[in-house]
């Protein structure tokens, strides 16, 4: 079994703090000196590296697909992506070993000098949601009114896909539009080009708008 | 003083166990209670310790002081010495 360096550290440290704390709870010894230096490794230096490898491993953690589909109405999301028959892009990509088990962030992850705090001021957001809206529900209930907060960015995609290479501008419908996949204007995921990167979830959508009509 | 030590030592425990529960469980509510509730424990913890060990020098300050102040009065009722000047 892989266990994560930042963890075992944390492990050890809490381990050593827990040791002197409990001596210091039990035994009651009187308040000299030495007794305020085991304090200190025991209530300051030992729990601080315990907080600062634990922090780092969450950070790890967060990013995991397991993570993301430990909230019940995001199963079929991240079921779809490690499937390895599915053909939807968000499947074809974790097998990709570059993406592998972290890929719904790395595709849902905002790129730029800040990305990573917006992503997590939008993880947060996503809590809220769970907490307050979705908890309740069940699957088949939250799966028509999950959608995605706004439209997923082709700049996510030209990170790895250049839209530079030749081969890739070999493909007529690529160079007929360049400008707008460039732009944005026209998702790389829209129907008729690579299609919804969770096609399971597209279907549920479609019907739903049927229906409500 | 070795109370509020003892409250620091329990308050640390559970923000330790807090910690530990969300890299044992890495599941949204674990990881966001360790990083708000855990280590704001564990800040309230060491802030209560240097509270009282600050607290514990201060006083022995005041305790040495005290004590050169009572050593020092002896030596001032024998009244200036001769090599002090004339009083002003």
């Amino acid at each position: 079994m892989h266990l994560d360096p930042f963890i075992a550290l944390a492990l050890a440290t809490t381990g050593i703090a827990v040791v002197l704390l409990v001596w210091f709870l039990i035994k009651r010894p009187t308040l000299t000196r030495n007794t305020k230096l085991v304090l200190l490794f025991g209530i300051g230096i030992l729990p601080v590296m315990t907080a600062a490898n634990g922090n780092v491993a969450g950070y790890h953690a967060m990013k995991t697909r397991t993570f993301c589909g430990s909230c019940h109405v995001m199963t079929p999301y991240k079921d779809d992506s490690a499937d390895p028959n599915s053909l939807g892009l968000a499947a074809r990509h974790g097998r990709n070993e570059a993406f592998g088990a972290e890929n719904c962030y790395t595709c849902h992850a905002d790129y730029g000098m800040f990305g990573t705090i917006t992503t997590k001021l939008g993880g947060l957001r996503h809590v809220y949601e769970y907490t307050l809206n979705f908890h309740q529900l069940t699957l088949e209930e939250a799966i028509p009114k999950i959608h995605i907060r706004k439209p997923f960015p082709n700049s996510t995609c030209i990170r790895c896909h250049s839209t530079q290479n030749p081969l890739w501008m070999k493909i007529g419908e690529h160079a007929s539009t360049l400008v707008e996949t460039r732009a944005g204007t026209l998702s790389c995921a829209s129907a008729g080009c690579h299609g919804a990167a969770h096609p399971f979830s597209h279907d549920i959508h479609e019907r739903a708008k049927l229906g409500a009509k | 003083m070795t109370r509020l030590l003892r409250l620091s030592a329990v308050l640390t425990i559970v923000a330790l166990a807090l910690m530990v529960w969300s890299m044992l469980a890495p599941t949204p509510m674990p990881v966001m209670v360790a990083m708000t509730v855990g280590q704001g424990l564990g800040t309230l913890a060491f802030a209560l310790y240097l509270f009282v060990i600050v607290r514990d020098l201060r006083e022995h300050w005041r305790a040495d002081r005290v004590e050169q102040i009572t050593v020092d009065i002896p030596a001032l009722a024998e009244g200036p010495r001769i090599d002090d000047g004339p009083p002003s």
